[in-house]
């Protein structure tokens, strides 16, 4: 009867002890972690081809905005203007039609059609940086975050598509008097808007007809 | 006899009821009255935080609450204190300015326990679970709008050194990033050395006159904040490289604003410590009426000060008639 006691308890403490250990590869454990992360590549080439550029078509005309600007520009960034989070630094999707004026190393100076301002407009070619493009849809949710450098590194991580698949399209081959159509984000600070100078991020630059 | 022991449990048992639920109206019918909210604040020792505590308290009393204001005196043990007091002295909400982003998540998740919102201010605490919403400069766009001023100042070539604020704290680190996710595009700008002052000006005095004797031949130095942006062009005074040496800082104080009208600094970075403060006051009103889902973090846009543009601020703010 001994016996079988000690091979009944040799058979559950060997079925516990089996139970109670895993083994899984290392690897396949420092990739599921990994996967855990936000990829904010993956979420800027997504918000990129799903959100942003189906949604180009609701950009505001430039000359429009300055004037509402101009006029009344409480309304305009009420009306047109988005950022995700608090603070006088509001963006704006805008487009618009022009001739370039100036060709310059770090940007281009745009004549706007049906502009009635002598205000400055340049398309940046050099420094695209900063959160216009991120911010200026509205259709990202703070929320959607957890972590600061998350939303941080969407940022990033559109202005290097921009940087790597826009400015190639146009830049090489821009010159002085072509026409052109273009779609971009502006930052301005609601505070003190600076009209006089306004420089686009570009998400989409096409050289047209004239 | 079953029957009555019975019949004694359930008149027992209704009694405790009774008697639970009349002290919890009356606790209810006692917060009625005024709802309190605690300021507990990293250090009163140092201005910057004493215009964040003074606002966050003057906001929450305009919006009809009972403030304290509590004093961690840089000190973890005190602020645990202090948010043993807040919690057992009846607070509601928590407005807080955390002594260090690891060490205060135990004081946030007990008042979390406790049932009592918190709402971080300037400074963040290195969990996601803890506050409510934790109301921070956006430091790294701050220095990324920065960094793009410099590559520009710079006209992209030169050397430069960074002065970093201290290394525990996750704003020095957020500037930093900022700062070099652009100037790192340029090859033609050189880091000759990357040193921490503390966030202290006396410290950058230091660091840079002992910096410079190696590197005698900088064109710009970039600070963490604008103590020791202060401290980096005292040394380049006193070294006689004040008109050579391109000088960059960060928070907005009134000294560097000067500076910059005065052209012995080139810009910084403009926080909104009341804004801050406003902002977390709100939120703490806004979670009494009933509102939950607030974002973890929301930044508050740091702005570009510069030569061109200083005349439109003041220290830690714009000026009057600006919002």
């Amino acid at each position: 009867m001994k016996a079988v006691k000690y091979i009944i308890a040799l058979v559950v403490i060997v079925v516990v002890a089996y139970n109670s250990i895993y083994f899984k590869k290392l690897d396949e454990v420092k990739a599921a972690a990994t996967a855990k992360e936000f990829n904010a590549a993956q979420y800027a080439q997504d918000f990129w081809n799903n959100e942003l550029i189906p949604n180009l078509n609701k950009a505001v005309d430039l000359s429009q905005l300055s004037s509402m600007l101009s006029a009344d520009a409480n309304r305009a960034f009420d009306n047109y203007s988005h950022a995700l989070g608090i603070g006088n630094l509001r963006y704006f999707l805008v487009s618009g039609k022009g001739i370039v004026a100036v060709v310059n190393d770090d940007d281009m100076v745009v004549t706007l059609r049906d502009d009635t301002t002598t205000f400055v407009r340049t398309i940046a070619t050099e420094f695209i940086f900063g959160n216009a493009v991120r911010d200026a849809t509205g259709l990202i949710n703070i929320n959607e975050f957890k972590n600061t450098m998350d939303f941080n590194n969407v940022s990033a991580e559109l202005n290097r598509i921009i940087r790597e698949k826009v400015l190639p399209q146009f830049k090489p081959v821009i010159k002085k008097g072509d026409a052109i159509t273009f779609t971009g984000a502006i930052e301005m600070n609601k505070a003190h808007p600076d009209l006089s100078h306004i420089e686009i991020v570009p998400i989409d630059v096409k050289i047209v007809p004239r | 006899m079953k029957r009555l022991a019975a019949i004694k449990n359930v008149f027992a048992a209704t009694a405790l009821i009774c008697l639970v639920f009349s002290s919890s109206c009356q606790s209810d019918a006692a917060n009625d009255g005024k709802k309190k909210v605690a300021v507990i604040v990293s250090t009163l020792n140092n201005p910057w935080f004493v215009v964040l505590a003074q606002t966050a308290a003057a906001k929450a009393q305009l919006l009809g609450y009972e403030t304290k204001i509590f004093d961690s005196q840089n000190n973890t043990a005190l602020e645990a204190d202090n948010f043993e007091n807040a919690i057992a002295s009846g607070y509601n909400a928590i407005l807080f300015n955390p002594t260090d982003a690891d060490g205060s998540v135990t004081n946030v998740l007990k008042a979390k326990a406790a049932g009592v919102p918190v709402f971080c201010m300037d400074r963040e605490v290195n969990s996601t679970e803890a506050a409510t919403s934790q109301i921070l400069s956006d430091n790294y766009s701050g220095c990324v709008a920065l960094g793009k001023y410099f590559v520009e100042a710079m006209n992209k070539k030169g050397n430069y050194v960074e002065i970093l604020g201290l290394v525990g704290d996750n704003n020095t680190w957020n500037r930093s990033k900022g700062f070099h996710s652009v100037v790192d595009v340029y090859p033609g700008l050189k880091m000759v050395a990357q040193q921490s002052a503390d966030f202290d000006r006396n410290k950058a005095m230091d660091v840079l006159e002992s910096i410079l004797q190696a590197h005698p031949d900088i064109n710009a130095v970039f600070c963490g904040n604008d103590a020791m942006a202060s401290g980096a062009y005292q040394a380049l005074v006193a070294a006689g490289k004040a008109n050579d040496v391109k000088v960059f800082g960060f928070d907005g104080s009134e000294d560097v604003v000067n500076a910059i009208k005065e052209k012995k600094i080139v810009a910084t970075g403009m926080q909104f410590p009341k804004v801050m403060a406003e902002t977390a006051a709100e939120y703490a009103d806004e979670y009494f009426k009933g509102k939950k889902d607030f974002p973890q973090k929301m930044p508050v846009a740091v702005e570009l000060v510069t030569q061109q543009n200083v005349d439109d601020y003041t220290g830690y703010g714009k000026k009057e008639g600006n919002k």
